[in-house]
Protein backbone atom coordinates (compact mmCIF):
# COMPACT_ATOMS: atom_id res chain seq x y z
CA UNK A 1 0.00 0.00 0.00
CA UNK A 2 1.05 3.44 -0.66
CA UNK A 3 -0.27 7.26 -0.59
CA UNK A 4 -1.63 6.84 -3.45
CA UNK A 5 -3.95 4.31 -2.60
CA UNK A 6 -4.80 5.41 0.98
CA UNK A 7 -4.93 9.36 0.31
CA UNK A 8 -8.21 8.90 -1.85
CA UNK A 9 -10.09 7.06 0.45
CA UNK A 10 -9.39 9.44 3.42
CA UNK A 11 -10.33 12.43 1.09
CA UNK A 12 -13.60 10.97 1.00
CA UNK A 13 -14.12 10.79 4.29
CA UNK A 14 -12.97 14.19 4.63
CA UNK A 15 -16.55 15.80 3.28
CA UNK A 16 -17.92 14.02 6.61
CA UNK A 17 -15.18 15.02 9.34
CA UNK A 18 -15.66 18.89 8.17
CA UNK A 19 -19.13 18.52 8.32
CA UNK A 20 -19.25 17.27 11.50
CA UNK A 21 -16.73 20.09 12.60
CA UNK A 22 -18.45 22.61 10.84
CA UNK A 23 -21.73 21.75 12.38
CA UNK A 24 -20.29 22.09 16.11
CA UNK A 25 -18.36 25.25 15.31
CA UNK A 26 -21.81 26.41 14.57
CA UNK A 27 -24.44 24.97 16.65
CA UNK A 28 -21.52 25.28 19.66
CA UNK A 29 -21.20 29.25 18.89
CA UNK A 30 -24.85 29.82 19.21
CA UNK A 31 -24.97 27.64 22.16
CA UNK A 32 -22.50 29.32 23.64
CA UNK A 33 -23.64 33.09 23.01
CA UNK A 34 -26.69 31.94 24.70
CA UNK A 35 -25.38 30.00 27.67
CA UNK A 36 -22.93 33.18 28.26
CA UNK A 37 -26.12 35.95 28.16
CA UNK A 38 -27.65 33.59 30.62
CA UNK A 39 -24.54 33.53 33.02
CA UNK A 40 -24.09 37.08 32.89
CA UNK A 41 -27.91 38.50 32.95
CA UNK A 42 -29.11 36.29 36.07
CA UNK A 43 -32.40 35.06 34.82
CA UNK A 44 -33.87 32.21 37.65
CA UNK A 45 -33.64 28.78 36.84
CA UNK A 46 -32.59 29.56 33.37
CA UNK A 47 -29.18 31.05 34.72
CA UNK A 48 -28.29 27.79 37.08
CA UNK A 49 -28.82 25.41 34.08
CA UNK A 50 -26.69 27.35 31.70
CA UNK A 51 -24.08 27.24 34.30
CA UNK A 52 -24.73 23.71 35.05
CA UNK A 53 -24.55 22.85 31.31
CA UNK A 54 -20.76 24.61 30.88
CA UNK A 55 -19.71 22.46 33.82
CA UNK A 56 -20.45 19.54 32.28
CA UNK A 57 -19.64 20.45 28.71
CA UNK A 58 -15.99 21.27 30.58
CA UNK A 59 -15.59 18.82 32.97
CA UNK A 60 -17.14 15.70 31.52
CA UNK A 61 -14.32 13.66 28.78
CA UNK A 62 -15.69 14.73 25.40
CA UNK A 63 -15.42 10.84 24.65
CA UNK A 64 -17.84 10.42 27.52
CA UNK A 65 -19.97 13.33 25.99
CA UNK A 66 -19.95 11.43 22.52
CA UNK A 67 -21.56 8.47 24.41
CA UNK A 68 -23.89 10.31 26.71
CA UNK A 69 -25.31 12.01 23.14
CA UNK A 70 -24.79 8.30 21.27
CA UNK A 71 -26.93 6.46 23.98
CA UNK A 72 -29.01 9.69 25.13
CA UNK A 73 -30.26 10.80 21.48
CA UNK A 74 -32.12 8.12 20.57
CA UNK A 75 -33.74 8.37 24.21
CA UNK A 76 -35.00 11.93 22.99
CA UNK A 77 -36.11 10.60 19.71
CA UNK A 78 -38.62 8.53 21.40
CA UNK A 79 -39.45 11.23 23.36
CA UNK A 80 -40.43 13.23 20.44
CA UNK A 81 -41.18 10.50 18.49
CA UNK A 82 -39.65 11.60 15.53
CA UNK A 83 -38.41 7.96 14.08
CA UNK A 84 -35.36 7.06 11.91
CA UNK A 85 -33.47 10.05 11.94
CA UNK A 86 -30.82 9.12 14.21
CA UNK A 87 -27.37 8.15 13.49
CA UNK A 88 -23.66 7.89 14.60
CA UNK A 89 -23.29 11.39 12.47
CA UNK A 90 -25.74 13.34 13.93
CA UNK A 91 -24.82 12.06 17.39
CA UNK A 92 -21.37 13.61 16.43
CA UNK A 93 -22.57 16.58 15.49
CA UNK A 94 -24.76 16.81 18.77
CA UNK A 95 -22.13 15.76 21.26
CA UNK A 96 -19.62 17.98 19.93
CA UNK A 97 -21.93 21.11 19.82
CA UNK A 98 -22.65 20.61 23.21
CA UNK A 99 -19.26 20.28 24.25
CA UNK A 100 -17.87 23.17 22.11
CA UNK A 101 -20.64 25.37 23.15
CA UNK A 102 -20.04 24.99 26.64
CA UNK A 103 -16.16 25.20 26.28
CA UNK A 104 -17.03 28.73 24.75
CA UNK A 105 -18.55 29.99 26.85
CA UNK A 106 -16.38 29.92 28.81
CA UNK A 107 -13.88 31.53 26.68
CA UNK A 108 -16.76 34.05 25.66
CA UNK A 109 -17.92 34.90 29.63
CA UNK A 110 -14.32 36.33 30.93
CA UNK A 111 -14.08 38.04 27.99
CA UNK A 112 -17.19 39.79 28.51
CA UNK A 113 -16.19 40.81 31.79
CA UNK A 114 -12.32 41.40 30.96
CA UNK A 115 -13.95 45.08 28.91
CA UNK A 116 -13.28 47.83 31.13
CA UNK A 117 -16.17 48.61 33.08
CA UNK A 118 -15.60 52.47 32.37
CA UNK A 119 -16.60 51.72 28.91
CA UNK A 120 -20.21 50.42 29.54
CA UNK A 121 -20.07 53.63 32.07
CA UNK A 122 -19.32 55.98 28.67
CA UNK A 123 -22.04 54.72 26.34
CA UNK A 124 -24.52 54.61 29.12
CA UNK A 125 -23.78 58.25 30.22
CA UNK A 126 -24.13 59.17 26.60
CA UNK A 127 -27.51 57.14 26.24
CA UNK A 128 -26.53 53.85 24.74
CA UNK A 129 -29.32 51.09 24.73
CA UNK A 130 -27.93 47.62 25.92
CA UNK A 131 -28.02 46.59 22.37
CA UNK A 132 -26.39 49.28 21.07
CA UNK A 133 -23.88 49.46 23.89
CA UNK A 134 -23.80 45.69 22.90
CA UNK A 135 -23.38 45.54 19.64
CA UNK A 136 -21.46 48.70 19.30
CA UNK A 137 -18.82 48.97 21.99
CA UNK A 138 -18.79 45.94 24.46
CA UNK A 139 -19.13 43.79 21.75
CA UNK A 140 -16.24 44.38 19.49
CA UNK A 141 -13.38 44.82 22.54
CA UNK A 142 -14.99 41.46 24.10
CA UNK A 143 -14.66 39.77 20.77
CA UNK A 144 -11.10 41.23 20.05
CA UNK A 145 -10.14 39.90 24.13
CA UNK A 146 -11.59 36.41 23.22
CA UNK A 147 -10.20 35.49 19.72
CA UNK A 148 -7.19 34.10 21.36
CA UNK A 149 -9.12 31.69 23.55
CA UNK A 150 -11.59 31.44 20.70
CA UNK A 151 -8.20 30.01 18.50
CA UNK A 152 -7.98 27.33 21.37
CA UNK A 153 -11.39 26.36 21.54
CA UNK A 154 -11.21 25.62 17.56
CA UNK A 155 -8.18 23.40 17.70
CA UNK A 156 -9.40 21.37 20.67
CA UNK A 157 -12.61 21.21 18.40
CA UNK A 158 -10.82 19.64 16.01
CA UNK A 159 -9.07 17.42 17.59
CA UNK A 160 -11.85 15.89 19.43
CA UNK A 161 -13.73 15.26 15.69
CA UNK A 162 -11.15 12.67 16.17
CA UNK A 163 -12.99 10.83 18.55
CA UNK A 164 -16.26 10.72 17.28
CA UNK A 165 -15.01 6.67 15.33
CA UNK A 166 -15.45 5.53 19.59
CA UNK A 167 -19.25 5.89 18.58
CA UNK A 168 -19.20 4.45 14.91
CA UNK A 169 -19.09 7.86 12.43
CA UNK A 170 -16.55 7.45 9.40
CA UNK A 171 -14.81 10.22 9.42
CA UNK A 172 -10.75 9.95 8.77
CA UNK A 173 -9.36 8.28 11.77
CA UNK A 174 -12.29 5.59 11.23
CA UNK A 175 -11.83 5.13 7.59
CA UNK A 176 -7.97 4.91 8.04
CA UNK A 177 -8.91 2.21 10.73
CA UNK A 178 -10.42 0.21 8.58
CA UNK A 179 -8.27 0.80 5.63
CA UNK A 180 -5.11 -0.59 8.09
CA UNK A 181 -7.37 -3.81 8.73
CA UNK A 182 -7.51 -4.38 5.14
CA UNK A 183 -4.03 -4.39 5.09
CA UNK A 184 -3.75 -6.99 8.13
CA UNK A 185 -2.53 -4.03 10.52
CA UNK A 186 0.07 -3.54 8.34
CA UNK A 187 1.94 0.51 7.62
CA UNK A 188 0.48 1.85 10.95
CA UNK A 189 3.07 4.27 11.12
CA UNK A 190 2.86 5.98 7.48
CA UNK A 191 -1.30 5.75 8.06
CA UNK A 192 -0.96 7.82 11.64
CA UNK A 193 1.88 10.18 10.29
CA UNK A 194 -0.47 11.07 6.99
CA UNK A 195 -3.23 11.40 9.85
CA UNK A 196 -1.70 13.59 11.95
CA UNK A 197 -0.01 15.94 8.91
CA UNK A 198 -4.29 16.19 8.18
CA UNK A 199 -5.18 17.26 11.61
CA UNK A 200 -2.29 19.84 11.38
CA UNK A 201 -3.28 21.16 8.57
CA UNK A 202 -7.07 22.22 9.67
CA UNK A 203 -5.55 23.52 12.59
CA UNK A 204 -3.15 25.38 10.79
CA UNK A 205 -6.08 26.99 8.55
CA UNK A 206 -8.27 27.98 11.34
CA UNK A 207 -5.16 29.34 13.52
CA UNK A 208 -4.50 31.61 10.59
CA UNK A 209 -8.19 32.64 9.87
CA UNK A 210 -8.41 33.71 13.70
CA UNK A 211 -4.71 35.08 13.58
CA UNK A 212 -6.58 37.55 10.60
CA UNK A 213 -8.95 38.60 12.42
CA UNK A 214 -7.26 39.59 15.58
CA UNK A 215 -4.69 41.11 13.31
CA UNK A 216 -7.60 43.31 11.67
CA UNK A 217 -9.29 44.77 14.83
CA UNK A 218 -8.71 47.89 15.50
CA UNK A 219 -7.30 47.60 18.77
CA UNK A 220 -4.58 45.28 17.37
CA UNK A 221 -2.76 48.65 16.91
CA UNK A 222 -0.02 48.73 19.81
CA UNK A 223 2.75 51.03 20.54
CA UNK A 224 4.73 49.96 18.16
CA UNK A 225 2.80 49.81 15.32
CA UNK A 226 2.01 53.30 15.83
CA UNK A 227 3.90 54.32 12.40
CA UNK A 228 2.13 51.93 9.98
CA UNK A 229 -1.61 52.08 11.75
CA UNK A 230 -2.42 55.38 9.78
CA UNK A 231 -2.40 53.55 6.96
CA UNK A 232 -4.55 51.08 8.01
CA UNK A 233 -7.40 52.65 9.42
CA UNK A 234 -9.76 53.08 6.86
CA UNK A 235 -10.18 49.16 6.81
CA UNK B 1 -31.11 74.49 35.65
CA UNK B 2 -29.77 71.56 37.92
CA UNK B 3 -31.22 70.72 41.37
CA UNK B 4 -30.64 68.12 43.73
CA UNK B 5 -31.87 67.20 46.96
CA UNK B 6 -31.17 64.81 49.77
CA UNK B 7 -29.14 62.20 47.71
CA UNK B 8 -28.48 59.53 49.21
CA UNK B 9 -26.49 56.42 48.69
CA UNK B 10 -24.79 53.45 50.10
CA UNK B 11 -22.65 50.67 48.95
CA UNK B 12 -23.19 47.71 51.16
CA UNK B 13 -23.35 49.04 54.25
CA UNK B 14 -21.01 52.02 54.17
CA UNK B 15 -22.99 55.21 53.26
CA UNK B 16 -21.40 57.20 51.14
CA UNK B 17 -23.73 59.82 50.22
CA UNK B 18 -25.67 61.40 53.41
CA UNK B 19 -27.75 63.34 52.18
CA UNK B 20 -26.52 65.96 49.52
CA UNK B 21 -27.92 68.89 48.14
CA UNK B 22 -26.46 70.79 45.28
CA UNK B 23 -28.09 73.35 42.82
CA UNK B 24 -26.66 74.55 39.82
CA UNK B 25 -27.59 77.58 37.29
CA UNK B 26 -27.48 77.48 33.94
CA UNK B 27 -24.43 78.89 32.50
CA UNK B 28 -22.30 78.11 36.35
CA UNK B 29 -19.19 76.59 36.81
CA UNK B 30 -18.97 74.46 39.82
CA UNK B 31 -16.05 72.93 41.44
CA UNK B 32 -16.75 70.14 43.62
CA UNK B 33 -13.67 69.33 45.80
CA UNK B 34 -12.63 67.55 48.90
CA UNK B 35 -10.34 64.51 50.38
CA UNK B 36 -10.29 61.54 48.85
CA UNK B 37 -12.95 59.25 48.91
CA UNK B 38 -16.10 61.36 50.32
CA UNK B 39 -18.06 60.26 47.27
CA UNK B 40 -17.48 63.40 45.01
CA UNK B 41 -17.68 61.05 41.81
CA UNK B 42 -20.39 58.59 43.18
CA UNK B 43 -22.07 62.20 43.41
CA UNK B 44 -21.11 63.02 39.58
CA UNK B 45 -22.80 60.05 38.52
CA UNK B 46 -25.83 59.88 40.38
CA UNK B 47 -26.54 62.93 38.24
CA UNK B 48 -26.71 60.32 35.17
CA UNK B 49 -28.05 57.14 37.15
CA UNK B 50 -24.55 55.77 36.89
CA UNK B 51 -24.37 55.58 40.77
CA UNK B 52 -28.05 54.56 41.79
CA UNK B 53 -29.21 56.54 45.13
CA UNK B 54 -31.41 54.61 47.42
CA UNK B 55 -33.56 58.59 47.60
CA UNK B 56 -32.96 61.65 46.65
CA UNK B 57 -34.57 63.57 43.45
CA UNK B 58 -33.31 65.31 40.53
CA UNK B 59 -34.62 68.21 38.71
CA UNK B 60 -32.94 69.43 35.29
CA UNK B 61 -35.40 72.08 34.24
CA UNK B 62 -38.65 69.86 33.23
CA UNK B 63 -37.07 66.87 33.89
CA UNK B 64 -38.13 65.56 37.49
CA UNK B 65 -36.98 61.98 38.94
CA UNK B 66 -37.05 60.63 42.12
CA UNK B 67 -34.58 58.16 42.92
CA UNK B 68 -37.01 55.61 44.95
CA UNK B 69 -39.05 55.83 41.95
CA UNK B 70 -36.54 56.32 38.61
CA UNK B 71 -37.66 55.17 35.22
CA UNK B 72 -35.99 54.66 32.12
CA UNK B 73 -37.14 57.30 29.62
CA UNK B 74 -36.65 60.09 32.91
CA UNK B 75 -33.34 58.22 33.25
CA UNK B 76 -32.68 58.22 29.03
CA UNK B 77 -33.65 61.94 29.44
CA UNK B 78 -31.23 63.03 31.80
CA UNK B 79 -28.64 61.39 30.11
CA UNK B 80 -29.32 62.97 27.15
CA UNK B 81 -29.08 66.17 28.05
CA UNK B 82 -25.63 65.41 30.23
CA UNK B 83 -22.33 64.49 28.92
CA UNK B 84 -19.53 63.18 31.05
CA UNK B 85 -15.98 63.24 31.09
CA UNK B 86 -14.13 60.52 32.37
CA UNK B 87 -10.84 60.40 35.06
CA UNK B 88 -9.96 57.08 33.37
CA UNK B 89 -10.99 58.86 29.96
CA UNK B 90 -13.26 55.92 28.70
CA UNK B 91 -12.74 56.48 25.21
CA UNK B 92 -14.15 53.64 23.02
CA UNK B 93 -10.80 51.64 22.66
CA UNK B 94 -12.29 49.91 19.41
CA UNK B 95 -13.13 53.13 17.53
CA UNK B 96 -10.89 55.64 16.08
CA UNK B 97 -10.92 59.54 17.38
CA UNK B 98 -13.59 60.78 15.42
CA UNK B 99 -15.46 57.39 15.15
CA UNK B 100 -15.56 57.91 19.13
CA UNK B 101 -17.13 61.41 18.81
CA UNK B 102 -19.38 60.49 15.79
CA UNK B 103 -21.30 57.00 17.11
CA UNK B 104 -23.14 58.80 19.66
CA UNK B 105 -24.46 60.68 17.26
CA UNK B 106 -25.45 58.85 14.87
CA UNK B 107 -26.69 55.62 17.39
CA UNK B 108 -28.41 57.28 19.81
CA UNK B 109 -29.37 60.77 17.99
CA UNK B 110 -29.86 59.41 14.84
CA UNK B 111 -28.12 61.71 12.99
CA UNK B 112 -27.08 61.12 9.51
CA UNK B 113 -23.14 59.81 8.88
CA UNK B 114 -22.41 63.66 7.00
CA UNK B 115 -24.00 65.71 9.82
CA UNK B 116 -22.24 63.59 12.72
CA UNK B 117 -19.05 63.56 11.17
CA UNK B 118 -19.36 67.76 9.96
CA UNK B 119 -20.01 68.01 14.10
CA UNK B 120 -17.07 65.72 14.98
CA UNK B 121 -14.27 67.18 12.98
CA UNK B 122 -15.70 70.85 14.71
CA UNK B 123 -15.74 69.58 18.29
CA UNK B 124 -12.09 67.96 17.72
CA UNK B 125 -10.30 71.12 16.01
CA UNK B 126 -11.81 72.83 19.14
CA UNK B 127 -10.00 70.08 21.52
CA UNK B 128 -6.48 70.39 19.10
CA UNK B 129 -6.89 66.96 17.87
CA UNK B 130 -7.55 68.11 14.16
CA UNK B 131 -4.36 66.12 12.68
CA UNK B 132 -5.27 62.65 14.85
CA UNK B 133 -9.08 62.08 13.64
CA UNK B 134 -8.53 58.56 12.21
CA UNK B 135 -5.77 57.42 15.29
CA UNK B 136 -6.89 54.69 17.60
CA UNK B 137 -6.75 54.83 21.58
CA UNK B 138 -3.90 52.57 21.68
CA UNK B 139 -1.68 55.16 20.20
CA UNK B 140 -2.62 58.52 21.82
CA UNK B 141 -1.28 59.42 24.69
CA UNK B 142 -3.26 60.42 28.30
CA UNK B 143 -3.69 64.27 27.32
CA UNK B 144 -5.30 63.39 23.64
CA UNK B 145 -7.45 60.44 24.91
CA UNK B 146 -9.15 62.90 27.97
CA UNK B 147 -9.37 65.60 25.10
CA UNK B 148 -11.18 62.96 22.89
CA UNK B 149 -13.18 62.34 25.63
CA UNK B 150 -13.68 66.42 26.20
CA UNK B 151 -14.95 66.24 22.61
CA UNK B 152 -17.06 63.62 22.34
CA UNK B 153 -19.10 65.04 25.14
CA UNK B 154 -19.18 68.51 23.87
CA UNK B 155 -20.59 67.28 20.29
CA UNK B 156 -24.15 65.96 21.84
CA UNK B 157 -24.32 69.37 22.70
CA UNK B 158 -24.89 68.84 26.33
CA UNK B 159 -26.69 71.43 29.03
CA UNK B 160 -24.72 70.45 31.50
CA UNK B 161 -21.27 68.99 31.32
CA UNK B 162 -20.09 66.88 33.94
CA UNK B 163 -16.09 66.34 34.51
CA UNK B 164 -14.80 63.86 37.11
CA UNK B 165 -11.31 64.65 37.89
CA UNK B 166 -10.42 64.79 33.93
CA UNK B 167 -6.63 65.61 34.83
CA UNK B 168 -5.87 63.29 37.97
CA UNK B 169 -4.51 60.12 36.01
CA UNK B 170 -2.29 62.28 33.61
CA UNK B 171 1.32 62.66 33.60
CA UNK B 172 2.34 66.06 35.19
CA UNK B 173 3.32 67.49 31.46
CA UNK B 174 0.01 67.06 30.37
CA UNK B 175 -2.32 68.32 32.27
CA UNK B 176 -1.54 71.81 30.92
CA UNK B 177 -3.11 71.15 27.19
CA UNK B 178 -6.35 69.46 29.05
CA UNK B 179 -6.96 72.03 31.53
CA UNK B 180 -6.73 74.49 28.66
CA UNK B 181 -9.53 72.86 26.83
CA UNK B 182 -12.09 73.00 29.92
CA UNK B 183 -10.73 76.82 30.85
CA UNK B 184 -12.01 77.02 27.30
CA UNK B 185 -15.24 75.11 27.70
CA UNK B 186 -16.12 76.76 30.67
CA UNK B 187 -15.56 80.37 29.36
CA UNK B 188 -18.23 79.12 26.24
CA UNK B 189 -21.15 79.59 28.89
CA UNK B 190 -21.49 76.07 29.45
CA UNK B 191 -22.98 75.08 32.06
CA UNK B 192 -19.98 72.62 34.19
CA UNK B 193 -19.47 70.44 37.32
CA UNK B 194 -16.04 69.84 37.98
CA UNK B 195 -14.50 67.30 40.35
CA UNK B 196 -11.14 68.30 40.47
CA UNK B 197 -7.61 68.34 42.98
CA UNK B 198 -6.53 71.26 40.76
CA UNK B 199 -7.44 74.08 43.28
CA UNK B 200 -5.77 76.91 41.23
CA UNK B 201 -7.46 76.24 38.28
CA UNK B 202 -11.09 75.74 40.09
CA UNK B 203 -10.55 79.26 41.78
CA UNK B 204 -9.70 80.34 38.66
CA UNK B 205 -12.42 79.21 36.44
CA UNK B 206 -15.45 78.31 38.82
CA UNK B 207 -18.05 80.55 40.18
CA UNK B 208 -18.76 78.63 42.61
CA UNK B 209 -16.77 75.95 44.92
CA UNK B 210 -18.75 73.42 46.81
CA UNK B 211 -16.08 71.91 49.61
CA UNK B 212 -17.61 67.58 49.89
CA UNK B 213 -16.34 65.48 53.37
CA UNK B 214 -17.84 62.85 54.07
CA UNK B 215 -20.60 62.08 52.39
CA UNK B 216 -22.10 65.88 52.50
CA UNK B 217 -21.21 69.41 51.10
CA UNK B 218 -19.57 70.53 54.17
CA UNK B 219 -19.12 74.11 52.99
CA UNK B 220 -19.84 75.80 49.26
CA UNK B 221 -19.21 79.69 48.23
CA UNK B 222 -17.75 82.00 45.86
CA UNK B 223 -13.69 80.63 44.89
CA UNK B 224 -13.01 84.04 47.52
CA UNK B 225 -14.66 82.75 50.32
CA UNK B 226 -13.59 79.38 50.05
CA UNK B 227 -10.08 79.54 49.51
CA UNK B 228 -9.35 82.94 50.72
CA UNK B 229 -11.34 82.68 54.32
CA UNK B 230 -12.36 79.37 54.80
CA UNK B 231 -14.78 79.22 57.53
CA UNK B 232 -15.07 75.26 57.63
CA UNK B 233 -12.22 73.78 59.62
CA UNK B 234 -12.16 70.90 58.16
CA UNK B 235 -12.08 73.11 54.71
CA UNK B 236 -9.01 74.90 55.95
CA UNK B 237 -7.51 71.69 57.10
CA UNK B 238 -8.14 70.48 53.45
CA UNK B 239 -6.64 73.34 52.02
CA UNK B 240 -3.75 73.42 53.45
CA UNK B 241 -2.67 69.69 52.89
CA UNK B 242 -3.72 70.19 49.50
CA UNK B 243 -0.96 73.47 49.31
CA UNK B 244 1.09 71.24 51.15
CA UNK B 245 0.98 68.20 48.64
CA UNK B 246 1.23 71.07 45.17
N1 LIG C 1 -18.91 50.47 42.95
C1 LIG C 1 -18.53 50.63 44.23
N2 LIG C 1 -18.72 49.65 45.14
C2 LIG C 1 -18.36 49.81 46.43
N3 LIG C 1 -17.79 50.92 46.91
C3 LIG C 1 -17.58 51.94 46.08
C4 LIG C 1 -17.92 51.85 44.69
N4 LIG C 1 -17.60 53.01 44.10
C5 LIG C 1 -17.07 53.79 45.06
N5 LIG C 1 -17.05 53.16 46.24
C6 LIG C 1 -16.59 53.73 47.52
O1 LIG C 1 -17.29 54.91 47.72
C7 LIG C 1 -16.46 55.88 48.32
C8 LIG C 1 -16.54 57.15 47.55
O2 LIG C 1 -15.97 56.97 46.30
P1 LIG C 1 -15.80 58.13 45.24
O3 LIG C 1 -15.09 57.57 44.07
O4 LIG C 1 -17.11 58.77 44.99
O5 LIG C 1 -14.86 59.16 46.02
P2 LIG C 1 -14.16 60.46 45.47
O6 LIG C 1 -14.59 61.55 46.38
O7 LIG C 1 -14.42 60.62 44.03
O8 LIG C 1 -12.65 60.16 45.74
P3 LIG C 1 -11.36 60.49 44.84
O9 LIG C 1 -11.01 61.91 45.11
O10 LIG C 1 -10.33 59.55 45.33
O11 LIG C 1 -11.74 60.23 43.42
C9 LIG C 1 -15.07 55.29 48.38
O12 LIG C 1 -14.83 54.89 49.70
C10 LIG C 1 -15.12 54.10 47.47
O13 LIG C 1 -14.32 53.09 47.97
MG1 LIG D 1 -13.27 60.42 42.27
Amino acid sequence: MNLSEMLPELILALPLTLAIMFVALIAGFFLAVLATTFRIRRVPVISQLADLYVSYARSVPVVLQLFVAFYGLPVLVALFEISDFFSPNVAAMLGLSLYHGGYLSEVMRPAYLAVDRGQHDAADSLGYGFRQKIFRVVGPQAVHIALPGYGNALIYLIHNVALVMYIGAADVMATAHLVMQRHYNQYQFETYLLLAVIYSLLCLVAWLIVRFFERRSPMYASAERQVKMPLMANV
Amino acid sequence: MLELRDIRLSYGNSQILKGVNLSVSRGDVVSIIGPSGTGKTTLLKCINYLARPSSGTIALDQIRMDYRRADKPTVQAIRLRTAMVFQQFNVFKNMSVIQNVMDPLIVVQRKSKEEARQIAVQELERVGLSDKLDMYPSQLSGGQLQRTGIARALAVRPDVMLFDEPTSSLDPELVGEVLKVINDVAASGMTSLLVTHEMQFAKKISNRIVFMDQGVVAAEGSPDEVFDTPSNPRLAQFLKSEVAFQ
